[in-house]
């Protein structure tokens, strides 16, 4: 069918293609080289052409969501409802706390720290693209460089965090999420304080891990899990503490293990973000844990 | 398909076109947990009615846009998806298929390579000792099922933009290569003969 030259001249095609995404791939992993500028370059120009493409399919994307939400609606009403009762004694307890808390930090001196929302400035982006793979690992914003947008900013969407921006280009930013396989935040669950480390289970972006919770302390289910803006003298926690990330769904407590393995609920929908919020530091603001 | 600058053109813009509109769009579409995914059904159409060496460029074309304006790391999808341009191209040559169905199985084939293979190779180079949930797998299934449902439109929007690049296009070859109907004699009409 196809004379020796033809089959000799398709072989070697394939095998060029399969070489040049091995070159790709290795140059990728070898530090980016200039492949990372070009990466940059190419999002600059295109990112105009993605906002107006997601402006035009919005409505699409509205009908599909309005069709999910329907089914899911009268579920969601019922647990809102449980969750405002939660919450209403919940804050009344908290406010009182609070009172207290300030005027035993009056006593003692405590320098008061400036944590999550105090030391932010909310930068608020529109999501122009997301990873098409089932990993649900990045978005991409449209903000950038020129909005104050710089890498290692935490990136929050309806109230609770959703990942922090890792690549940014002139009107562009790429935002890591947490259910990325490479994420870990440090957190802690109030009101009790277990502290451990937010971890993605990858492909199930509604139920995160929060590990290495020690196994005296008790997590009970509905506890809110925030940030813990952990810092020592070597390292500091990217997130300031305070942002609230989830809410806890169940308790693995393994006779065999260590440490017991709490599930949370993002507050952040993951798999459907069109908003979110870059914290920008506010200028002038404190970071950190109080000193001593 | 003759590798002339109108080709070039028109197979570049088609591409990037798809992936703009799976990354600002179709990707957000969620259904089921899954979600529409054109590029696989892009390459598999370009392969189908141009062959294995089209195919093959066409998806490591693909593969390259869609990494770079995704951040991702830069060649994984190249190398799945010019396997699936070139073993599409190969099914067509070897084959020479002519029902108008066929674009449904052999789309339904593209987006399963394209689901596995590149979850496979995404598994290794980025995912590495995390912990993966089995939801992953019901939304490949959800994305493989929608994929079948729109590969049949999608492969024909496809064979309109390139037809005027395609050098031999295979339907119109074999519809030619069919013998009329009306031409035997006149009680054998209409019978194969």
């Amino acid at each position: 069918m196809f004379d020796r030259k033809t089959i000799r001249r398709r072989r070697a095609a394939l095998v060029a293609f399969v070489a040049a995404s091995m070159v790709l791939i290795t140059m990728s992993f070898s530090g980016g080289g200039p492949l990372g500028a070009i990466q940059r370059g190419a999002q600059d120009v295109v990112s105009p052409i993605e906002t107006g493409a997601n402006r035009a399919l919005k409505p699409v994307r509205d009908l599909f969501g309005w069709l999910g939400d329907s089914f899911d609606a009268k579920d969601d009403n019922e647990q809102l409802r449980d969750e405002v009762a939660g919450l209403r004694k919940e804050l009344a307890t908290r406010q009182t706390a609070r009172r207290d808390a300030d005027q035993l930090r009056g006593l003692v001196g405590l320098r008061r720290t400036d944590g999550f929302p105090g030391a932010t400035n909310p930068v608020a982006a529109r999501v122009i693209a997301r990873s098409p793979t089932v990993w649900y690992s990045s978005i991409r914003v449209d903000k950038g460089r020129s909005d104050g947008i710089r890498p290692d900013q935490p990136v929050i969407a309806a109230g609770g965090l959703a990942g922090k921006v890792t690549q940014v280009s002139g009107g562009s930013a790429q935002v890591t999420l947490i259910t990325d396989s490479s994420s870990a935040v440090s957190a802690q669950v109030v009101p009790n304080g277990a502290n451990g480390i937010i971890k993605p289970e990858v492909g199930k972006p509604d139920d995160l891990l929060l590990d290495f919770v020690q196994k005296g302390r008790r997590v009970r289910r509905g506890g809110t899990v925030v940030t813990s803006g952990f810092a020592s003298d070597e390292v500091k926690s990217i997130f300031p503490r305070g942002i609230p990330v989830g809410r806890v769904s169940r308790v693995d407590l393994d006779e065999v293990e260590l440490y017991q393995r709490v599930h949370l609920k993002p507050f952040a929908d993951l798999r459907r973000i069109d908003f979110v919020q870059v914290l920008t530091k506010r200028p002038g603001a404190r970071a950190g844990v109080p000193s001593p | 398909m003759s590798p002339t600058p109108g080709a070039f053109l028109r197979v570049g813009l088609l591409l990037l076109g798809a992936v703009v509109i799976q990354l600002s769009g179709l990707g957000q579409l969620r259904f089921l947990g899954g979600h529409f995914d054109l590029i696989p059904l892009v390459v598999g159409g370009v392969a189908y009615y141009a062959g294995s060496v089209p195919g093959a460029a066409t998806g490591f074309a693909a593969g390259f846009l869609l990494d770079l304006l995704a951040a991702q790391t830069m060649g994984a999808s190249s190398l799945v998806l010019c396997a699936i341009g070139y073993g599409v191209g190969r099914f067509r040559e070897l084959r020479d298929p002519s029902h108008g169905l066929l674009p449904i199985p052999v789309g339904a084939a593209a987006a399963v390579g394209w689901v596995l293979a590149f979850g496979a190779v995404s598994f290794m180079l980025d995912v590495g000792t995390a912990s993966v949930s089995g939801l992953v797998f019901r939304e490949m299934v959800v994305t493989v099922v929608l994929d079948t449902l729109i590969a049949l439109p999608l492969f024909g929007l496809v064979r309109r933009l390139i037809r005027p690049s395609l050098a031999v296009d295979p339907l119109e070859r074999n519809r030619r290569r069919q013998s009329p109907r009306e031409s035997g004699p006149l009680g054998l009409r209409g019978m194969e003969v």
